[in-house]
């Protein structure tokens, strides 16, 4: 199995390259002079050719590209002699905005994003996976049907307007739930974390949920119709072992592949939910970043969302050989 | 049709272990019920094999799973079951028993193997763990004594070095072998009743031979009632005493094996004897009358497909 | 989002399964109208494509355009909200007015469902040719050809897309945005497309009329064209079906964070974001575009689902 992750792995590396290289492309070819936009509105071209010489964006492409893995992998020093600045390894830069580095910004605000994205999944796949199962085993009753009307709505409701509404709901109408503040730390106050973070888990999770659900649900009825199901049965099992070892195990490569996937789009979600609650996390910096065209920032965004991909898939292909024999052995 | 034979011999001095009444097995259908098995009764005894023969489409499959409670959802049995259980000497009806009690039988003191082995294992766990699951259900026993158990029936059913081959994973394992594995997991409660269906229909002629042998010598050594179910007269021939032959739904002929096949009564049976290829036989194989059933209208006898 | 996540699932069945049956399109359409569910949604798609055909005209018949700022609707006083409740609505204008600028929202949805409907619309034709396409080529000829392709279709699938396009889109100039959206959502969109037809297209290379036809000697591409892509007709229609409501859902939700559709052309997602400042005071702002996106979305969804279980009698029921 270790010489199938290694091979994997290199792979991964391989396209997490094509992926910061297309977006170092893109943010060369395409945008404007980051130079001017720093700079600002009190601007003299000596300033523009400074602060272009500092960040070395007078130099060719390949050589601003192979500044930036240098800086993610040993660290760089930007300008030269006694104003320069070493920004240490993984460098990503400092932001056109702030001038803080782009590192330290994103850290800051990594547990707020873990804790909308981890809450969501562990949420969507409790009940997406169970109300999928129950649906396949009451297939047809009012349950099952009440479930997939429900997971229908789900897929098809923009997640931004589900956020709006249920803060419109539950906040300014109801007032049942305060505006979400996402300083409030969990060992403070375990109940004001709990009501902020209450309606992203819930945005997040209604469209993810949905999805689990119907998928769920189709893989178990497929795998319910197969001679080992009946196998059990005859052999007098209780329900309980019998959902567990032939329903809900055997149904659980499609569930586990996608979640590698939405893994990675975790951050994307993320975004969303934080831009409309106001959490102060990576993907709201991301988003501000977007209306500011803060490069740096944009960038190691898209590249942390990059990782998470090629690290959902690592994750899958290992969930994958521990969940199905024969893979493990073919490899 | 004419009326079914039965014969003298083929009843019980006692009470037998299982005794089928006169039962009735329907599916919905578009216009209402459809009937697939029309008043059969037969009985089986302890240590005793019982064949039941028949082409696809004549009910065969549907009256083992109507025995063992395993009708799909919507089917519906009428008539008697009734199986001698500790609790009910005299005999259980199975037909009204609730699903609880059912499951409690099932494995324990009625097991079933079914056609194709390697879809009836589950791919996701070790056959070791398959094969005691039973016996972990029904009699309690803890992850060790199972463990010992399933290696112990592993070998008696001829799997070689069972002590490594308990934790593989069915795939692993050649047809013939996962034959005997399913045949390892239905014994492993030493049960009463066990139903072949077609154990040996998807494995080759040699293996095949090999599979029935085993049945015998544990049928034999554990005194296990047995039903077997196939199309193959020349294989039922082998395992059975007594035979019932089925056609659509209903019994044809019924009595001790010598006795079918040395003068069968009924047209249909002797048809099914001459189809049976001989190895001295100079004319080719007749065609049997009607062929393959054909779908029919309810009011009248099912047919078509296997049920 | 529904984007992908949604496709990937909702077709995963079919790559496991034997091909789609090839129903004959009258046959089709009838089963479907027999079932209320997809008789309901094809109808409320009838209603939202004859909206945005006829936009401009709808618009015209509102009184509004949807550029047209109405200074008389909104309260300047009190920071431009709307006069009079439900955002305005009434006899002047239909779905009321948004804040501040005072733009006639029935317009500006009409035109809206134009500018979604359309940029969803071609992207899909766009994902389906291209996608069927290099499905067909990498399913058939194998070899070389399959492994390129698909090594390019897991390279763009293990994007992050969307973080992707929002750094692409807010790098590139305002002008064209709707051509560059549909540019972009074809280049993420086809893998998945490609994927599910090439898995297909192998499962049909191995039947029995393919081997007839190639051992008549009919050349390659001949072979595909006249054997399977016709066997591919119900797969592409429920494909197709499905990419729909991404796209849509996709583009709004692009234009909700201000990357997609420029102002001031509407675009839903750009409503619903510009509602975000006004929620507390003016819901409706925000309830009518987004009602709007989801039941567009719901009813292609249904539609989908429904075609897929027609073509493919043989899947689970719902």
């Amino acid at each position: 199995m270790i010489p199938y992750l290694l091979r994997r792995s290199g792979a991964s590396v391989l396209v997490l390259f094509g992926i910061t290289l297309l977006t170092f492309v893109v943010f060369f070819a395409l945008s404007p002079d980051p130079a001017v936009t720093i700079c600002g509105k009190t601007c003299t071209p000596d300033r523009i050719e400074t602060i272009r010489g500092v960040l070395g964006l007078d130099q060719p492409f390949l050589t601003q590209y192979g500044h930036f893995l240098q800086g993610l992998f040993v660290g760089r020093r930007y300008g030269v002699g006694e104003n320069a600045v070493q920004c240490a390894a993984p460098c990503l830069g400092f932001s056109f905005q702030t001038n803080q580095p782009v590192l330290q910004m994103i850290a800051a605000r990594l547990p707020q994003t873990v804790t909308v994205a981890v809450g969501a999944a562990v949420l969507w796949l409790l009940v997406g996976v169970s109300g999928g199962l129950l649906g396949a085993i009451k297939r047809g009753t009012v349950w099952d049907k009440g479930a997939m009307l429900t997971a229908l709505g789900g897929i098809s409701l923009p997640n931004y307007f589900l956020a709006l509404l249920l803060q419109y709901v539950l906040v300014v109408r109801l007032q049942v739930l305060p505006f979400p503040d996402s300083s409030i730390g969990l060992t403070q106050d375990p109940v004001g974390w709990f009501e902020s973070y209450l309606m992203p888990w819930i945005v997040l999770a209604f469209g993810y949920a949905s999805l689990y659900l119907r998928l769920t649900r189709d893989t178990v009825l497929d795998t319910l119709s197969e001679n080992y199901v009946r196998t059990g049965r005859a052999k007098g099992l209780p329900r309980g072992l019998l959902l567990r070892r032939y329903a809900l195990r055997p149904s659980m490569a499609p569930v586990v592949t996608l979640f590698g996937m939405d893994f990675a789009g975790l951050l994307a979600g993320a975004l969303i939910a934080e831009t409309v609650f106001g959490i102060n996390g990576v993907g709201k910096l991301a988003a501000d970043s977007i209306a500011t065209n803060d490069q740096p920032v944009i960038m190691a965004v898209t590249l942390l969302a990059a990782l998470l991909v090629v690290v959902g898939n690592m994750v899958v292909d290992v969930v994958y050989t521990l969940l199905d024999p024969r893979v493990r052995i073919s490899q | 049709m004419t009326a079914p034979t039965t014969r003298p011999g083929s009843g019980t001095a006692g009470v037998p272990l299982l005794e089928v009444r006169d039962l009735q097995v329907g599916v919905p259908g578009r216009d209402g019920p459809l009937a697939l098995v029309h008043g059969l009764s037969f009985a089986v005894d302890a240590g005793r094999t019982l064949g039941i023969v028949g082409e696809s489409g004549s009910g065969k499959s549907m009256t083992s799973l109507a025995i063992m409670g395993l009708l799909p959802p919507g089917a519906t049995a009428s008539g008697s079951v009734r199986l001698r259980t500790q609790r009910h000497p005299e005999g259980e009806e199975l037909l009204s028993a609730g699903a609880g009690r059912l499951r409690g039988l099932r494995g324990d003191r009625m097991a079933m193997i079914f056609q194709d082995p390697l879809s009836c294992l589950n791919p996701y766990y070790r056959v070791g763990v398959q094969v005691a699951e039973a016996h972990r259900v029904h009699r309690g026993s803890s992850r060790r004594q199972a463990r010992a158990l399933a290696v112990d029936v592993l070998g008696r059913v001829g799997i070689p070095r069972p002590h490594q081959r308990v934790d593989d994973y069915p795939y692993q394992f050649s047809g013939g072998m996962r034959q005997r594995i399913m045949i390892a997991m239905s014994l492993v409660c030493e049960p009463d009743l066990l139903i072949a269906d077609e154990p040996t229909t998807a494995l080759d002629v040699t293996v095949q031979a090999q599979i029935l042998a085993l049945l015998s010598d544990l049928q034999r050594e554990f005194g296990t009632g047995m039903i077997y179910i196939t199309h193959d007269l020349a294989v039922v021939s082998q395992v059975a005493e007594d035979i019932l032959v089925l056609r659509e739904g209903r019994p044809v002929e019924h009595g001790p094996a010598e006795q079918i096949f040395s003068d069968p009564q009924q047209d249909y049976t002797r048809e099914l004897l001459d189809a049976v290829p001989r190895i001295d036989d100079p004319v080719p194989a007749p065609h049997l009358q009607g062929g393959t059933t054909p779908l029919r209208p309810p009011g009248t006898s099912w047919g078509g497909g296997t049920p | 989002m529904a984007t992908p996540g949604v496709l990937i699932v909702e077709t995963q069945g079919a790559t496991d399964r034997t091909p789609l049956a090839a129903a004959p399109r009258r046959g089709v359409l009838r089963a479907l109208l027999r079932r209320p569910a997809a008789a309901l949604s094809l109808g409320c798609i009838l209603v939202l494509v004859l909206m945005a055909v006829f936009a401009p005209v709808l618009s015209s018949l509102g009184g509004w355009s949807p550029y047209a700022f109405d200074p008389k609707a909104i309260d300047a006083d009190l920071g431009g909200v709307p006069l009079g409740p439900l955002g305005g609505a009434g006899a002047r204008h239909w779905f009321g007015v948004e804040p501040q600028s005072g733009r006639d929202i029935f317009a500006r949805i009409v035109t809206g469902a134009r500018v979604s409907i359309t940029i969803a619309v071609l992207a899909t034709a766009l994902t389906t040719a291209i996608g069927v396409l290099m499905g067909m080529v990498a399913g058939y000829l194998g070899g070389v050809a399959d492994q390129v392709i698909s090594r390019l279709m897991d390279f763009l699938m293990a994007f992050p897309a969307l973080i992707f396009m929002i750094a692409l889109l807010s790098a590139l100039p305002a002008g064209q945005r709707q051509y560059l959206l549909v540019v972009v959502l074809t280049f993420f969109g086809w893998p998945y497309t490609a994927r599910i037809v090439r898995g297909q297209t192998l499962a049909l290379k191995a039947r029995d009329f393919v081997e007839a036809a190639r051992s008549s000697g009919a050349s390659d591409g001949a072979v595909v064209l006249r054997e399977i892509l016709p066997n591919l007709r119900g797969t592409i229609l429920v494909l197709s079906t499905m990419s729909v409501p991404g796209f849509i859902g996709t583009e709004a939700g692009l234009s909700f964070l201000g990357i997609g559709v420029v102002p001031p052309t509407p675009s839903w997602g750009q409503m619903i974001a510009a509602s975000v400042s006004w929620y507390t005071v003016d819901p409706w702002y925000f309830v009518i575009p987004g009602l709007f996106l989801f039941v567009t979305v719901l009813s292609f969804t249904v539609l989908g689902d429904h075609l897929k279980s027609v073509l493919d009698p043989g899947g689970n029921p719902s």
